[in-house]
């Protein structure tokens, strides 16, 4: 029946011709006007949308009697026959429906209720992102259950679900209309910085957990799904202008403005188009925790200061990344030339020490930009819903990055087109995604070059040494000793504010190499196709669709980030799936959803990943629902995993694709290469690439243990294995139902890891074999060992797999209701635990950087009085541990108070609104090493956004 | 709406309830945190009456003098303040009244203020400052006992049992201690060990007895002015010491006897350190090497007639390329000035040879008995001879003695000044040098002490503090402690304060957890493992000048 019916309608409409003109209004219960509603000729693809007012205008080219049915976002569907030709006027009056009731497409890649997606799946439409009491519509993702969403900076959020959570986020993908928005250097998703423009966005679906059976690679952790608005549905011209303060106690109250414009018009039912413009700027959060923390471990220890602490390491503070013992020094035939008498340098200890930091204050200016701009042209040739559409879209701005270290990104340029073509059965798009990193530089190097760039280590630490033996001849102790060697060591360094500091800063931010510089330079490309179609209009049998992919990636860093300082690294994966979707018993109760894929990467083995989900529907109204589903998802290693070769001072970030640590090259010289390991090597400049990491390598926690005790039978080889795909086995289990006038939505899931992809620190000696079979001959002594006391070896972060169970679970479970009559009440909690043996596996970090526990509420009322609106948002995070390479430490439980009013003018078409987030003002932060994220008010002017 | 807000009561107190076992959390801390030390207990010792009973390092004697911040700074003050976490009580020690050290009686100085550091190497303070008025006096200022440290600089293991010791009236005739006196105050004739026991000590340390028994004479060069204590002497006194401690079950440690001719006093000057790159001594060369060739030649023909065996070896020579041994008086060679003379007067070149030196023919025989009487028992020092520290400043100087003494002869000024030149024509008179013969006495003392402390110590139960091993791996392979690396060269060392003998701060503090160490051995105490140790860094290697 279902194939049959259009076609009759096709023939009949061939045969006979005339035109129905319609007008109405869509409004709730209240009588208020529902902007954008769908108003569409059942079984036709002829269709309009209300406008602000909630009024239509539709000519049917049909004879009566059909059925038109009018639909919005969050209220239940309404049906009205049209039986005459005249034109005549049809009042809609929708009855608000719950969540539940939205219909999503992302969770099955066919539109489905949200109730009865087999998969977890939550929805923000137009109503939530109006309603919102965050600052824009991005910050209002965090309102739903089991997300978190971890602050960069003002304008740069990471989005993540189910843990495992880093500001590299390659585990959680995001794409916008179709197109997945990571940046290719990077390869994940900057927050909204490339995403859409808040008057475009029609709606947003999050798809917590592995969706790798339909999205491919990197779908493992989550997926979010950004759609804009059709210029063929939603004509005309929108704008918002919001203005406001940020106010933090370490930058103060700064300006803050936000404004942008969507124009779209219709030329014809052949063509339309769209363009989009939004332009922020502002104050990022000061970034400025002097705690000091552990070199070897990037642990917070919070004791630790520049006064007490002579080797002292601050998260925010650079420069003193700079480290050396001062036995180096105290080697150094220059130095001891120096001296008087070189017996002296015997008072000098064997201890290690930083060279004085800048406050990050210091190295960046802290404006924070953003400019977005996308276009698009779409063409209906048949004016059916066959498709062909353009889009471009363009990223710009500036922002903080908090990755291995701290990255002021500086007019980065992203860049995506995507040719389109599609009905409602298949679709064939190809995109490309290119960045420019711009005059982005690393914070970190900055601080450190700008201190060689006024004094090399070797005079700084020379003169320190100096000082100290001067000092303690003239009866200082060891501290004030310290204390005046600093003093001597610095005089005369370049202060923050003047023209030789300023000149110095600039050289160093424009130069890439990473021993005198801290530019970084990358210009990296992906190339995406992918295809799907769904077989369902074909047969009855069942709903059934195929698709795949294709992406190749072009990495070029210049060596500044990955090993490609020869050329660019290029590689590929191709990946296809199918889906098969029925349903059984009586009333179609039962929804059964199977899919596989299939993945190759050129790299590495092929996978299949397959998904099976169950849907049942319970009670005579079928208001209840149970799903369980069993996925396995895998992710290839992102590329930094793959290809990086990245110095960040004390170590070596080092990819671990087959082709990468030989890639990596380095020459150790001058005090990185003791005079002992000259004479064994023969040389006093040696040339050395990655691959000893990966076969010639100690674990790094056994050189420190090593260290303490000097028995060498506390060394534990490490040699890591070289990458390979992680894999996920998922398994979930949720509910939703409608229980009176609450509406539950209850899911939990236990993730397996295999051949977790992870980070490992090793110690790579300069020679001897880490069996510790070749000695030195004479004494019989390890050569390794001798390698490792005279500091004569490269540390690297190697990505690997880790060996180690790695499990995680969790659960959310949200509850939504009407209190006091039209009062929207909502309250949802997420738990996520992580099963790992942390202590047991001490040099593998699993990054999962979430708290236990969540609890979100909301608290609201879109029409309190006529026309004004109020919502309040209320969140709590349990305590947890934000491990990751810039720093690791706790991040205190916090709760946050994000509140808004609004009033709606429909004579303007307006909606004014004036809104707070953080309104408590008790400064909190998501991850160690940011800045503290403050409070901000603002004032909004949103103008004709349906 | 009420079953609402039970769901809610319910998720919140979840959330509650499951925030207080954040495992994640948890294993973080327990990794992040510092291992945890256990705490500190005390054994079977009862710490809460030290008394410390000592010489010079008891004292906490550095830079040659006695001073208030050296003193903050003596290992048994150090110790106290470990023992004070396990309730010991107060630690009084008879403070000297100024940081500028040195003594007076009435007025008159009687010890110098401490040396300082001069840019290159030790200087008397009021080099660098000027003149200072030692303030403290032992006729006027004495502080109020009693005092639980009784270390006295410069007691030897018999001067701790001697009444009147610390008596000021006994003082001129030398019998009495200036340091001692200061702590005597109503009962003078009080021997140090009766002051301890006085105070009913429950744990004390008997530390570098016996050092002071060899310390003398090695520092006079063992030119007879201080003897080396006979062993039996130094086993009576050390037995009643321990015995008398003990007797009212009080526990304790003691320390052995370094090998002191390892400290730099002894150490410093090497045996050639004339250098003809010198310009008051390089020119000199070949007139010198002309005389004392004339001098080989006696001896080498001494030799050959049999006369004396040996002799040639006596010969001196003077590098022109490289540094010179100095030239010293060795008194176990047999004294040959007479045949030297004699051989000199027979010979018929010898009176040109006088003459060649602007003297009267007739000079030649005075010439010949002067030469005898100054080389009758010299050579040139080898590594085996040891100069002592103040040798340093004296040598190439002019012996205004031996001066006086050729000029009486009848020499002319010019002459006599320069065969007054100390090391070089004038030998290093005994108390300069410790002769091979003399450093095996002191061994052979000191080896004679440890053997009996070694035996005392074990039979009494007491700890016992290794310092004569702990000396010499200083000596040789440097000891570690606190990242710094401590040798026993002087000033670069950071254990040997600028008198060449008694130790820096950090040396002091070292020798504290040496204490503490062999204690935590010998009575089961956790002094090391609990980390209550003193920080070697925490106390300077020098005092200012400046420090009054």
């Amino acid at each position: 029946m279902k194939t049959i019916f259009p076609i009759l309608l096709l023939f009949f409409s061939s045969i006979s011709y005339s035109q129905t003109t319609i007008t109405g209004t869509v409004t709730d219960e209240n009588s208020q006007p529902i902007p954008g509603a769908n108003i569409i000729v059942i079984g036709t693809s002829t269709g309009t949308v209300t406008d602000f007012d909630g009024s239509f205008t539709l000519k049917v080219n049909l004879n009566p009697p059909f059925t038109l049915q009018a639909s919005s976002v969050g209220f239940e569907t309404v049906k009205q026959q049209v039986t005459t030709s005249n034109s005549q006027t049809f009042n809609f009056i929708l009855k608000e429906g719950t969540s539940l009731d939205e219909v999503v497409i992302s969770a099955s890649r066919t539109p489905e209720r949200v109730f009865e997606s087999p998969v977890t799946v939550e929805r923000i439409g137009l109503k939530e992102i109006k309603s919102t009491a965050s600052a824009d519509f991005y910050d209002g993702l965090e309102s739903l259950k089991g997300v978190d969403i971890n602050t960069n900076s003002l304008t740069f959020k990471s989005v993540n679900t189910r843990g495992f959570a880093t500001f590299a986020n390659t585990r959680f993908m995001q794409r916008v209309d179709g197109m997945d928005n990571a940046a290719p250097t990077l390869n994940f998703p900057l927050g909204n910085l490339l995403g859409m423009v808040e008057t475009d966005v029609q709606s947003i679906e999050l798809l917590p957990g592995a969706a790798s059976a339909l999205y491919g690679a990197n779908a493992f952790n989550g997926i979010l799904f950004m759609q804009s608005k059709n210029p063929f549905d939603y004509p005309g011209i929108s704008a918002y202008y919001k203005q406001g303060i940020t106010s933090q106690e370490a930058a103060g109250d700064n300006d803050y403005i936000d404004y942008g414009f969507r124009a779209a018009h219709k030329f014809s039912n052949k063509f339309a188009a769209k363009v989009n413009f939004s332009y922020l700027r502002g104050t990022d959060w000061v970034a400025n925790d002097t705690r000091g923390k552990n070199r070897d471990n990037t642990f917070i220890e919070p004791n630790s200061t520049r006064e007490n602490d002579i080797d002292y390491d601050g998260v925010n503070v650079y420069g003193d990344l700079a480290s050396t013992n001062l036995r180096v020094v105290k080697a150094n035939p220059d130095f001891l030339a120096q001296l008087p008498n070189p017996a002296l340098a015997n008072l000098v200890p064997d201890v290690n020490v930083s060279r004085t930091g800048y406050d990050e204050a210091d190295l960046t200016d802290y404006n924070a930009k953003s400019i977005k701009a996308d276009w698009g042209l779409f063409f209906r040739p048949w004016e059916n819903d066959f498709e062909i559409q353009y889009v471009g879209k363009i990223g710009s701005g500036s922002t903080i990055y908090q990755g291995s270290n701290r990255y002021s990104i500086k007019n980065f340029f992203l860049q995506q087109h995507k040719l389109e073509i599609k009905n409602d059965n298949f679709f064939v798009r190809g995109y490309l995604t290119a960045d420019n990193a711009g005059d982005s530089y690393d914070m970190v190097f900055t601080g450190v070059n700008v201190n060689r760039q006024w004094k090399s280590d070797n005079q700084w630490f020379g003169e320190y040494a100096g000082a100290f033996i001067q000092g303690t001849l003239a009866g200082l102790n060891a501290d004030q000793a310290h204390a005046s060697a600093r003093a001597a060591a610095d005089t005369g360094r370049l202060e923050p504010g003047t023209p030789e500091f300023q000149a110095a800063f600039n050289k160093v931010i424009s130069d890439p190499d990473i021993l005198t510089g801290s530019q970084l330079k990358s210009e990296s490309k992906i190339y995406h196709a992918d295809g799907n179609y769904n077989f369902s209009h074909l047969t009855d049998f069942a709903e059934i669709q195929a698709g795949g992919s294709f992406r190749q990636y072009v990495l070029n860093s210049g060596g500044s980030i990955y090993t490609d300082r020869l050329g660019e690294i290029k590689y590929s994966e191709v990946g296809y799936y199918t889906q098969f979707q029925k349903k059984f018993l009586e009333d179609d109760r039962l929804k059964v959803t199977a899919s596989i894929r299939y993945d190759k990467s050129e790299l590495f083995d092929a996978f299949f990943s397959p998904r099976i989900s169950l849907g049942y529907n319970i009670g005579e109204d079928e208001n209840h629902n149970v799903r369980a589903s069993f996925q396995t998802g895998f992710r290839n290693p992102d590329t930094q995993a793959l290809y990086i070769g990245l110095n960040v001072g004390p170590i070596i970030l080092l990819g671990g694709a087959p082709d990468n640590p030989e890639r990596d090259i380095r020459t150790a010289t001058g005090n990185d290469l003791s005079p002992t390991g000259q004479a064994i090597l023969g040389t006093s400049s040696y040339t050395y690439n990655g691959s000893g990491a990966f076969n010639n390598s100690f674990s790094r926690s056994s050189v420190a243990a090593f260290a303490a005790s000097q028995n060498p039978a506390d060394l534990q080889i490490a040699n890591p294995g070289l990458i390979k795909p992680e894999q996920v086995s998922s398994f979930e289990v949720g509910y939703r139902g409608k229980v009176n006038s609450f509406t539950i939505d209850f899911s939990t899931y236990y993730n397996q890891y295999k051949d977790f992809i992870a980070t490992v620190d090793v110690i790579n000696p300069f020679y001897g074999d880490v069996q510790l079979t070749q000695t030195f001959p004479g004494n019989g002594l390890p050569l390794a060992v001798i390698a490792l006391a005279n500091e004569d070896f490269q540390a690297y972060r190697a990505y690997t797999n880790s060996t180690a169970d790695v499990s995680s679970y969790g659960a959310a479970m949200g509850v939504n209701t009407k209190i006091f009559g039209n009062y929207d009440l909502g309250v949802n909690y997420t738990y996520a635990k992580l099963d790992f043996d942390r202590k047991a596996n001490p040099n593998t970090q699993t990054n999962f950087n979430t708290p236990e526990h969540k609890v979100k509420a909301s608290f609201g009322n879109t029409d309190l009085f006529e026309n004004f609106g109020f919502n309040v948002a209320w969140r709590w995070s349990d305590n947890y541990v934000w491990e990751a390479s810039f720093a690791t430490g706790e991040v205190p439980a916090y709760q946050v108070f994000d509140a808004q009013i609004n009033l709606r003018v429909p004579s303007l078409k307006s909606t004014f609104k004036a809104g707070a987030s953080n309104l408590l003002g008790d400064e909190y932060f998501t991850a160690v090493g940011t800045g503290r994220i403050g409070s901000m008010y603002y004032l909004s002017w949103t103008i004709n956004n349906l | 709406m009420k079953t609402f807000y039970k769901h809610i009561l319910a998720l919140l107190s979840i959330a509650i309830i499951f925030s207080c076992e954040n495992e994640n959390v948890k294993d973080f801390r327990d990794i992040n945190s510092i291992e945890v030390l256990p705490e500190l207990t005390s054994g079977s010792v009862d710490f809460s009456n030290y008394v410390a009973l000592g010489a010079s390092f008891t004292a906490g004697y550095t830079d040659g003098a006695l001073f208030m911040a050296a003193q903050e700074n003596s290992f048994p003050n150090i110790l106290s303040k470990e023992f004070a976490k396990l309730g010991s009580g107060a630690f009084t020690q008879p403070l000297m009244n100024d940081n500028i050290g040195g003594l007076a009686v009435g007025g008159n100085r009687i010890a110098q203020p401490r040396l300082v550091f001069g840019g290159a190497g030790p200087v008397p303070l009021e080099s660098l400052i000027g003149p200072v008025t030692v303030t403290t006096d032992i006729a006027l200022n004495n502080p109020t006992g009693p005092f639980n440290n009784l270390g006295v600089p410069g007691a030897k293991s018999y001067h701790l049992l001697a009444n009147g010791y610390g008596n000021l009236a006994n003082l001129s005739a030398g019998l009495a201690n200036p340091y001692f006196v200061r702590m005597t105050g109503a009962t003078p004739d009080a021997s140090m060990l009766e002051l301890a026991m006085a105070q009913n000590p429950t744990f004390f340390t008997l530390s570098e007895i016996g050092g002071n028994d060899v310390l003398g004479y090695a520092t006079s060069g063992g030119d007879g002015s201080s003897s080396i204590t006979a062993t039996a002497t130094f086993d009576f006194a050390f037995s009643t010491l321990v015995t008398t401690l003990t007797s009212g079950g009080a526990k304790g440690a003691v320390t052995n006897v370094p090998y002191i001719t390892d400290l730099p006093h002894f150490t410093t000057v090497p045996y050639a350190p004339l250098s003809p790159a010198n310009p008051s001594f390089g020119p000199l060369i070949p007139t010198l090497n002309g005389v004392f060739g004339q001098l080989n030649l006696v001896y080498a023909y001494l030799q050959s007639v049999s006369a004396i065996s040996n002799a040639a070896e006596r010969s001196i020579v003077f590098s022109t390329t490289a540094a010179s041994a100095v030239v010293i008086k060795d008194e176990t060679l047999t004294d040959i000035s007479a045949q030297i003379a004699g051989v000199l007067n027979a010979s018929p070149t010898f009176p040109a040879f006088v003459q060649s030196f602007g003297l009267p023919v007739q000079a030649a025989p005075l010439v010949a008995n002067l030469l005898g009487t100054i080389y009758g028992q010299t050579r040139q020092a080898t590594a085996d001879d040891l100069l002592v520290l103040p040798s340093r400043s004296i040598i190439g100087t002019v012996n205004t003695a031996m001066y006086a003494y050729l000029v009486g002869q009848g020499l002319p000024a010019n002459l006599a000044g320069q065969f007054s030149v100390e090391g070089v024509t004038n030998p290093l008179a005994d108390k300069w040098v410790l002769l091979p013969s003399e450093q095996a006495e002191i061994k052979n003392a000191t080896d004679a002490y440890n053997a009996t402390i070694a035996n005392i110590a074990a039979s009494n139960g007491l700890a016992l503090v290794d310092l004569n091993t702990i000396l010499t791996q200083a000596t040789t392979t440097g000891l570690q402690s606190g990242n710094f690396t401590f040798t026993t060269d002087l000033v670069t060392g950071g254990l040997v304060g600028l008198d060449g003998i008694h130790l820096t701060a950090r040396g002091y503090a070292v020798m504290a957890n040496e204490f503490l160490k062999a204690i935590d051995a010998t009575y089961s105490s956790n002094f090391e493992a609990s980390g209550n140790v003193a920080k070697a860094g925490d106390y300077p290697t020098n005092y200012s000048p400046t420090l009054q």
